[in-house]
């Protein structure tokens, strides 16, 4: 008999397997061919979800959920690190989407700025400077990715099963969501970033606070490190500066 | 209520494959970047939870923690470049097998089977005309020369 376990297991191995052709790897292993079964096991996991009701509701998640989840695949895989880079914004975006079908605007905004905008274009900055000409043999050949590839999987199917086994378990009852007037008072209010603000500096106040300290402490890091980089040319420049002065006395 | 109900297991299981595949990313690609892109990613994946969760106890608590989890990746993103570039510029390569140097004492050194990008030698060598013949000529050749 086929149930629900059974499903997760199997989707999860596709998955893993669709992974694992999909990885770089050192022998002449054909990485299209990795495409179906892991597109099989998103189709499986994603069929074996609910509805949310309203086919227009479910279109447009099914639509985000697919682009994010192809991207992050794409990005895991792509030989290429700028390509990887590229999918890794597209992944983005489709979690900002995703994030706007909560009711998340923040958030979603906030995601598209600060990764999309700001830590993804460093990550391209770092890439231009530091990636070598032509193909990179490092980026041809991963670590034991069969191994890897089963380790994703089986934390997706822990995730999903434990997850899913507790939501729709009818022995325990689930625990009480907010009815609809509730969420409009509450997370989906219409001064949501209001909400938000009030939120963030009142209750938060103290943590947002100590984020301020880590970014500067960060900025203040990333400065030393790199000037330290360079740290034996300085040395060097000192010591030459300081031998003059030493032979006059 | 049954739709919040799906909502929620609909996001966690979407965030539960992203975190996946960005452990999959983090374990198995060795560019020291595509690492470091992956580990964002899992960030990803457990952003979606924390929200669907928020959402699903009306409580902003969860997206409040996001908040917070941007601006740590944000932090870490330029630690963790800073101490990329620096690496590169000792090694000159993004490659995470050059620092295994740092491994355990009792660990075997990873031997790496690299792709040679060179076609395999083969014994099918070119097949020459034989010299001394003096070449057709067409009437065209004649008149000019395209080749010298």
């Amino acid at each position: 008999m086929i149930g629900p376990t059974e499903i997760y297991v199997a989707a999860s191995l596709l998955g893993a397997l669709g992974m694992w052709l999909m990885l770089p790897s050192a022998g002449a292993r054909n990485r299209w061919l990795g495409i179906p079964p892991a597109a099989v096991a998103l189709g499986m996991l994603l069929a074996r979800t609910p509805r949310l009701g309203d086919w227009l509701a479910d279109s447009v998640f099914l639509v985000m959920a697919v682009v994010t989840v192809v991207a992050a695949a794409a990005t895991v895989t792509c030989r290429k690190p700028v390509y990887s880079a590229l999918w890794f914004g597209l992944s983005l975006l489709g979690t900002a989407g995703l994030f706007m079908f909560q009711g998340a605007q923040f958030i979603a905004v906030a995601t598209v700025v600060v990764y999309a905008g700001a830590i993804l274009v460093t990550f391209l900055f770092v890439l231009m400077l530091a990636q070598p000409e032509g193909r990179a043999s490092y980026d041809r050949t991963s670590w034991e990715s069969l191994v890897s590839a089963v380790t994703g999987a089986v934390i997706v199917t822990v995730l999903s099963m434990t997850l899913t086994g507790v939501l729709t378990a009818e022995t325990d009852a689930p625990l009480p969501s907010a009815a609809a007037e509730e969420l409009g008072a509450g997370v989906l209010t219409k001064a949501h970033t209001a909400r938000i603000g009030a939120e963030l500096f009142g209750r938060h106040l103290i943590a947002v606070e100590v984020a301020g300290l880590l970014l500067l402490a960060a900025l203040v890091g990333a400065a030393a490190i790199v000037g330290q980089s360079r740290g034996p040319l300085a040395e060097e420049d000192d010591e030459t500066q300081e031998t003059p002065d030493q032979s006059t006395i | 209520m049954g739709q919040e109900i799906a909502l929620l297991n609909n996001y966690l299981v979407v965030g539960a494959m992203l975190f996946g595949i960005g452990l999959i990313g983090f374990l198995s690609r060795r560019n020291m970047i595509v690492m470091f892109l992956s580990a964002e990613m899992m960030l990803q994946g457990v952003s979606l939870s924390l929200v669907a969760w928020g959402r699903w106890h009306n409580d902003f608590g969860g997206q409040m923690l996001v908040i917070f989890i941007i601006a740590v990746a944000a932090c870490e993103a330029a630690i963790g470049l800073a101490l990329i570039m620096m690496l590169f510029q000792r090694s000159g390569s993004l490659d995470v097998a050059v620092w295994q140097t740092l491994r355990e004492a009792n660990q075997p050194p990873y031997v790496d089977s690299a792709e040679s990008d060179e076609p395999p030698p083969t014994t099918d060598w070119p097949k020459l005309p034989t010299a001394g013949n003096r070449p057709e000529l067409t009437p065209d050749e004649t008149d000019h020369r395209s080749h010298v």
